[in-house]
């Protein structure tokens, strides 16, 4: 892949902000025949280079870090390799593999190969058909809740892996791990982001 | 509170044992000690000393590994308790293995344990309501099971006397439904919480939005800390502020020179002299030697929570009880009963935007319970009645707003939509046939028999639980929330953590197992005074009734060893 092309595929992010590490690495792996910088435990490469580019697109860099500073690709493979069942594991593998058919059904392509446009169509369609998550009751979620799909858990496992970042939980949210007291009605410009813990 | 006495002198004769150091065992070992008796506590699991063995207290999530994520072995660790959702990387050391410990469900039941010194106060909910006589007169005026041996004056003064050492904040409202405890100063509702209270009190005559009566500490007390507000309590807390028996009871046991505490030590049985007519000790299993033991004392306190306590005297077999100790009355292990959980309603609140809160607060709301508390607010269709837990906070689920990349990322950097729920609490009646049985096929790792457990919620528990969600939507609506969700996830008994009968309180010891001060009524030298002992289960948390039972147990016992009528 030359670095040009590579440049307009993730154009979505194109910015000078952005030309910096997150972009860096790409450049520099398809310096290196493409290959990932991490070597996954779970995912195989493809997968990998898939889900990467799904949280980055999500989770880009602005003038905060972006999922993929802070590793949450990786975590996430860490996590499905670690805490996931067989069945588990191969639902999530038959998921990428079911997400990358649609790809080449209506685009010509596995979604790693796709130009920007057609990336940003494929996860606006995504977002526009999957289920969404009903609200949760001590930890477990209530009401009929419908199939959330592919695009929906991997983004809410995207953000999870993000916000429960160090960087992120220390220094992009408000971080206070011993509030020492409860002030019931704070002003949320008193407070600024949401808090972490 | 270092340089526990851990069965150092390896005495095997002492004025009292108890077994178990949960939430009542603990309240027995201090009273006992207290009182001057030598007391023995069998712990089956092992020693968790006050912030020393707290190992997860102060990690952030990036601080573990896989952030609260259970590994394939821990989950086949905990493969039932896993059900409950509240088992994560912080807490599993916590929970007891499911797989050394095996229960049989004859219908669902979720049968959650702590087997650590401690036990399950290291994990409870904190929740704290004095029963009234609207509980305690209930079997009676209704008929279902039998009348309670005891009315609120029996133990008004034992609530007084342990609020006042373990620390129980909230707010007095003067309901006769739900008597008010010494309290410390509550904790606040969020501004949010505030609006719903006034909207709810304002359309809804006899119903009262309160801040949740907790054992947490809202200033310092007896020496402990007050709430940082970390909410990180089931890991243990660093500065006591909420009751456990690690941070409180035990402690001050400890503190008498009376206390040996002995971990690993799995109760096999009561053992009870058919001559004496009494009980003259307990027999244990070392769970690390497998060596058999036997201790001796004067009396017996059996606290190994509801089940483990029920079982133990099932097990406990002579030639005078053939059917289990106590077991005079066939009621041995039956009358098992639970909260109905999870049910009720969730929605949005707009209009709060600008507005947030500092700290996490580990408590919500509370609504007492209003239906079937007078003529005027009774139902045709059930008996007894619930109240709500809720909250309101900022969260909802980023992942579901329809958009991404730096915008999307940007938004969600920001806090969340308001969100409050409420969640009922339903009583159970005690139905005979909610029953546990001792089962021989399936044994434990250290060859015991294990329980079976069969029991359900029936057509009471089901109409209170149609009432709980239909009030809960129509509350929510009033209070002007949006997009309401009503919801009854149809827990089976269990998850509530509630369990409560199986060897009951009563008048009589033709239909009861222990008399109204907690004695086996046919041995009166053994007491049990945690959940088992329950006759009834009221729709409020049971904790500080087991407390109160427990210290007022406790010192009659003293009493009548001095009288030598034990």
């Amino acid at each position: 892949m030359d670095r040009r092309k590579a440049l307009q595929k993730t154009g979505l992010f194109a910015g000078a902000t952005l030309m910096m590490p997150t972009m860096l690495s790409i450049l520099q792996s398809c310096n290196e025949e493409n290959r990932l910088h991490w070597t996954p435990e779970f995912f195989t490469e493809d997968e990998a280079k898939t889900v990467s580019l799904l949280v980055d697109m999500i989770l880009p860099r602005t003038d905060t870090p972006g999922a993929l500073d802070v590793k949450s690709d990786i975590f996430m493979d860490k996590v499905i390799a670690r805490t996931y069942d067989a069945e588990g594991q191969e639902h999530m593998r038959s998921e990428i593999a079911a997400f990358n058919a649609k790809c080449e059904e209506q685009y010509g392509a596995a979604f790693i190969d796709l130009d920007e446009s057609d990336r940003i169509a494929v996860l606006q369609e995504a977002e526009a058909n999957s289920g969404k998550f009903n609200p949760g009751v001590w930890g477990t979620s209530v009401g009929e809740q419908e199939p959330i799909g592919f695009y929906r858990g991997l983004k809410s496992m995207a953000i999870w892996a993000y916000f429960t970042s160090e960087e992120i939980g220390e220094n992009v949210l408000s971080y206070d791990p011993i509030p020492g007291n409860y002030e019931p009605c704070r002003p949320v410009s008193e407070v600024g982001n949401r808090w972490s813990l | 509170m270092a340089n526990f006495n851990i069965d150092a002198k390896k005495d095997v004769t002492y004025d009292a044992i108890v077994i178990g150091s949960g939430i009542s065992g603990g309240w027995a070992a201090k009273e006992l000690c207290e009182k001057g008796l030598k007391t023995l506590v069998l712990e089956r699991g092992k020693i968790v000393e006050h912030v020393v063995d707290y190992t997860t207290m102060n990690l952030d999530p990036w601080d573990m590994e896989l952030r609260g994520g259970l590994t394939p072995e821990q989950k086949k660790k905990h493969y039932k308790a896993i059900r409950s959702g509240w088992i994560g990387t912080d807490t599993e050391h916590f929970w007891a293995d499911d797989a050394a410990n095996p229960y049989t469900e004859e219908k669902p039941f979720l049968w959650l344990r702590g087997h650590q010194m401690g036990g399950k106060s290291l994990l409870w909910g904190k929740q704290t309501y004095r029963w009234s006589d609207l509980d305690f007169e209930a079997n009676a005026k209704d008929g279902h099971g039998v009348d309670w041996p005891i009315r609120y004056k029996d133990i008004e003064p034992w609530y007084t006397y342990v609020e006042k050492f373990a620390g129980i904040s909230g707010e007095a409202l003067g309901l006769p439904q739900l008597p008010d405890s010494h309290f410390l100063p509550p904790m606040e509702l969020n501004c949010v919480e505030k609006h719903i209270k006034s909207r709810i009190e304002e359309q809804f005559k006899g119903r009262n939005m309160t801040i949740g009566r907790v054992a947490h500490l809202t200033q310092p007390h007896n020496g402990r800390g007050q709430c940082q507000y970390r909410n990180r309590c089931s890991r243990g807390c660093p500065y006591g502020a909420y009751f456990s028996s690690n941070a409180t009871t035990l402690p001050a046991a400890n503190a008498t020179g009376n206390l040996t505490i002995r971990p690993y030590s799995i109760v096999q049985s009561v053992i009870y002299d058919d001559k004496k007519g009494k009980a003259t000790g307990v027999r244990i299993i070392d769970a690390e030697t497998n060596e058999d033991i036997e201790y001796s004392a004067k009396i017996i306190f059996v606290n190994a929570s509801a089940l483990s306590t029920t079982q133990i005297l099932m097990n406990s077999k002579s030639n005078r009880f053939e059917n289990g100790l106590g077991n005079d009355s066939g009621e041995l292990g039956h009358n098992l009963m639970d909260h109905t959980y999870r049910v009720g309603a969730i929605g949005k609140v707009e209009g709060f935007d600008d507005k947030y809160y500092k700290g996490r607060r580990p408590n919500g709301i509370y609504i007492p319970r209003y239906v079937n508390i007078d003529e005027a607010s009774k139902s045709d269709k059930f008996v007894r009645g619930f109240g709500y837990q809720g909250g309101a906070h900022r969260g909802g689920n980023p992942a579901n707003v329809e958009s991404f990349g730096a915008e999307f990322k940007n938004s969600i950097l920001k806090p969340g939509p308001w969100e409050f729920f409420i969640t009922g609490f339903a009583e159970c009646l005690p139905y005979h046939e909610n029953k546990i049985t001792l089962n021989h096929e399936v044994l434990d790792k250290w060859g015991q028999p294990t329980l079976t457990i069969d029991a359900e919620f029936k057509e009471n528990e089901k109409a209170l639980n149609k009432q709980i969600q239909e009030d809960a939507v129509e509350m929510l609506e009033a209070a002007g929330l949006k997009d309401i969700i009503g919801f009854d996830k149809e827990h089976p008994p269990g998850y509530g953590v509630h369990e409560m009968g199986t060897a009951r309180m009563g008048r009589d010891p033709k239909t009861s197992v222990l008399n109204g001060f907690n004695q086996v009524h046919a041995a009166k030298n053994v007491f049990v005074t945690d959940g088992a002992c329950m006759t009834s289960s009221s729709c409020v948390n049971p904790s500080l009734t087991y407390m109160a039972l427990t210290a007022r147990a406790a010192n009659h016992a003293v009493s009548e060893l001095k009288k030598q009528n034990l």
